[in-house]
């Protein structure tokens, strides 16, 4: 670690139409480090990064790189300059293919036009790096997976050859195997005297990587500190201004409960192999492998999306498939899915708070024909109240929100239809820990409530800290089934990789 | 006024600039005949109203183009369903006239919304393909030559009478119009045009049936042209090959002065209004400066491209 900083921002301020953003930053990082970047959503991360690789520029302050100061006018100025973003929304373009997207910005020339086979081999090169030879570079990026977009990004990032390399929440998609690699890379990299910006809400991912930490709120800097200066609990408490006691609500202790959602031998396509499942009344069973696995075509088979499902499915007192999202939702199955993305999925991003609230229960606010105003007004004060969502008016664009705020705007659409099945793909995916918070609170709520939910998430501490089953696919069926205090991390594991399915791996779940 | 912009909602900015455009062609036009003629006929009522009972064809035909266009598509077979309509029901005639009229509405506004909502076929081709149909069977079914079946007397009645002054068309425009406006704020099916226009994946998975909201939008809009079209063959008695050709491309012009967004999801029914009326008062002070027809086309193209680049201003893209 050099003494001087690579990046120094000294009294920066950036406010969007009069809300501060960030208010007069100090902040360095250093070459030959992994530095991450911990804070609530809102708290002024992504404004800060924003601000370091030349998309914002900021409204008061000085960034000084290797102590010259600097202005950055666009990213590609930025970039010129040795810092590359990966940003949280992905920035490839889809028709596009793999070794395009990877040289889009500078690709390799002969007579002035695109040599497309420099431009293939660089992009072997890069992927193969970060071991992804299994991605075709001449394959449309459409046709790739999350997940394998995400490591096309990275590839893309370190084409650039970065002095500074900034990862906003960028292992959020990636399979287990795929965030070693990137861990591996930022290591070398640090060898490399490359610095590293790390953002991520996985307090676990941020303790095995990185050696300097930096607590934003409020668009203000808290601390930096080394590793291992200060416990977890003071590191959520500094985020969140507030102390935290128990992460996960507590499970209640139950013995059977009545199935509600039976699933044997679902199959689509090549996706789902035999998949079989039950969630109880009043239960939360978790889904768990890797990414996938089929775990999204299983919850969009249960809720009527796909079409050639085959298998057999019981609601409640209801058999059968549904045929479509509107099938599923209403009548005596009426099952809810937040979907895995929101901004795409979830919520129609320019219409107000309150249209999207009442986007999927029309019916509920309507006498006869037409929609009456004033139960229109109070079901969407009711949903707002019931997750706390914080809004300025329920008039403005949903798009106004944090990511936290959004995702509670889906799952109370949803509440608002008062569903007896409820499927979260992934719903705590890039928001921050208080929201999350709030959102495992909320899901014991509705189980207790004798909701069945089906909760799928990437990340293994919540499916050991929220669920009272967790259920783990591989290749398109179920493997396993953990339950009570077979549920940890190492048995989850070894049932992603499906290195048990014959018998428990020796020392695994000790 | 700048200070109050910022506070308003983005559809209802091209609404306000839009109204005072109109008041401009008004003041513009006023002026140019107070100083070559001595008077001001654009402001007396009566021509005024005879500028709206053309304009309600216009408007009639713009209103339901509104309902396909929230939804990001768009209808290019209007120009032939109000053809049709026109024809089929002065062919039928009698008291059947209308209903047959509608129905050939409604048959067209089915076969479009089918063919978008479940073969999938991009709306501008498949509408583009409707109309050459239409227009073909039309050719078949008249021979080619304007039919010398009279418009009956209802439809002469609602084209062209006057009720204590105010021309009978008006009030099929605002009866029109009223419904639209009840549509898009106060039914499921006018909220879902909006959710569906805005993004059909979430609308989709939000449980809305978006295959029949896309079929229920195209129905409108062939119904309003079929409207428009008994109208017309109402007004200059009977039908007429290629009656409809002069509506299509107004029709979408003023519904997107209006503020609806050309890729859907947003835009009120009040602009489309007030894009109509833009249109109208346009073209007829156009032609009361006697401007030649030449010029009178770069002119309104201007308009139209002016209009929208001053919308498009606000809506940069926040990251």
């Amino acid at each position: 670690m050099s003494d001087r900083p690579l990046v120094q921002l000294s009294g920066i301020s950036k406010f969007f139409s009069g809300a501060r953003a960030l208010e007069n930053v100090d902040f360095s990082c250093h070459s030959g480090s992994i530095h991450a970047v911990l804070g609530e959503n809102g708290a002024g991360k992504s404004t800060l990064i924003k601000i370091i690789s030349g998309v914002l520029r900021p409204d008061t302050g000085i960034l000084n790189l290797d102590g010259a100061p600097m202005e950055f006018a666009n990213p590609a100025e930025a970039s010129a300059a040795g810092i590359v973003c990966i940003f949280q929304e992905l920035s490839l373009v889809p028709d596009l293919t793999v070794a395009e997207n990877i040289s889009l910005a500078t690709p390799p020339r002969r007579f002035g036009l695109i040599d497309a086979r420099a431009q293939r081999q660089r992009a072997e090169e890069l992927l193969a790096r970060i071991k992804c030879e299994d991605v075709d570079p001449n394959a449309m990026v459409r046709d790739l997976s999350l997940s394998r977009r995400q490591m096309v990004e990275i590839a893309k990032a370190l084409g650039k050859n970065p002095r500074l390399l900034i990862l906003d929440e960028a292992t959020s998609a990636l399979t287990s195997r795929d965030v070693e690699t990137v861990y591996g890379l930022l290591a070398d990299l640090k060898a490399d005297n490359v610095a590293s910006l790390f953002i991520s809400h996985r307090m676990h991912e941020v303790e095995r990587l990185c050696d300097t930490l930096s607590v934003f709120r409020n668009g203000q800097h808290v601390e930096t500190f080394a590793k291992g200066v200060r416990s977890d609990r003071d590191i959520v408490r500094l985020m969140i201004g507030r102390e935290v006691d128990a992460h996960f609500p507590p499970k209640p202790v139950t013995g059977k409960r009545a199935p509600h959602l039976v699933v044997e031998q679902l199959r689509w396509e090549n996706r789902l192999k035999g998949a079989s499942l039950n969630v109880g009344k009043g239960e939360i069973v978790g889904l768990g492998g890797l990414d996938g696995q089929g775990q999204k075509e299983l919850m969009l088979a249960l809720f009527g999306v796909l079409k050639g499902v085959e298998g057999r499915v019981a609601v409640g007192s209801t058999s059968g498939v549904p045929g479509s999202p509107a099938v599923a939702k209403s009548g005596r199955s009426r099952i809810a899915l937040v979907p895995e993305d929101r901004k795409t999925e979830g919520l129609m991003l320019p219409m107000s708070i309150a249209d999207n609230l009442l986007a999927a229960s029309y019916s509920k606010v309507s006498r006869g024909p037409f929609i009456d105003p004033a139960l229109e007004r109070q079901a969407v004060a009711d949903g707002i109240a019931k997750l706390q969502i914080k809004i300025g008016r329920p008039e403005d664009a949903v798009a106004t929100l944090s990511g936290g705020n959004q995702q509670k705007v889906v799952i109370a659409k949803w509440l608002m239809t008062d569903p007896e099945l409820i499927l979260l793909n992934d719903p705590t995916r890039g928001i921050d820990v208080g929201t999350k918070q709030e959102i495992y609170r909320l899901m014991r709520e509705l189980a207790d409530e004798g909701r069945a939910i089906l909760f799928y998430s990437t990340d293994y501490a919540e499916l050991i800290g929220c669920c009272d089953r967790v259920a783990v696919m591989y290749d398109g069926a179920i493997v396993t089934e953990l339950s009570g205090t077979e549920i940890n991390e190492e048995a989850i594991i070894a049932a992603s990789l499906n290195i048990d399915a014959t018998g428990p791996l020796a020392g695994a779940s000790a | 006024m700048s200070f109050s912009f910022a506070s308003l909602k983005p559809e209802d900015k091209p609404v306000l600039i839009a109204s005072g455009f109109v008041l401009v062609i008004l003041l513009v036009g006023t002026v140019y005949t107070m100083a070559t003629q001595g008077s001001a006929p654009l402001l007396s009522p009566n021509y005024l109203l005879q500028q709206l009972q053309t304009g309600s064809f216009l408007g009639i035909v713009a209103a339901g183009m509104m309902m396909v266009i929230l939804l990001g598509h768009i209808d290019l077979s209007i120009p032939w369903t109000v053809a049709a309509a026109a024809m089929m029901a002065t062919t039928v005639g009698g008291d059947m006239a209308l209903p047959t009229g509608i129905a050939v509405g409604i048959t067209v506004g089915l076969v479009n919304g089918l063919g978008v909502a479940y073969l999938r076929i991009p709306s501008m081709i498949f509408t583009l393909g409707v109309d050459s149909v239409l227009r073909g069977l039309m050719v078949w079914h008249t021979g080619g030559f304007a039919p010398q079946d009279q418009a009956t007397p209802i439809m002469r009645f609602l084209a062209a009478d006057k009720i204590l002054g105010i021309p009978v068309a008006i009030f099929v425009w605002v009866a029109v119009s009223l419904v639209i406006v009840l549509i898009l704020g106060r039914t499921a099916f006018g909220r879902a045009v909006y959710a569906t226009g805005n993004r059909e994946g979430a609308a989709y998975l939000s449980g809305i049936r978006t295959r029949w909201v896309i079929v229920g939008a195209f129905v409108i809009s062939s119904v309003c042209a079929a409207m428009a079209g008994i109208l017309l063959a109402g007004y200059s008695t009977k039908a007429y090959q290629g009656m409809g050709n002069a509506y299509l491309l107004p029709a979408i012009a003023a519904v997107v002065i209006g503020g609806t967004r050309i890729l859907g999801g947003q835009g009120r029914y009040a602009g489309t209004v007030v894009g109509v009326t833009l249109i109208v008062l346009l073209n007829s002070v156009l032609s009361i400066m006697q401007m030649p027809e030449a010029g009178r086309q770069v002119i309104y193209g201007c308009v139209i491209v002016g209009m929208l680049l001053v919308y498009g201003r606000g809506n940069k893209v926040v990251s």
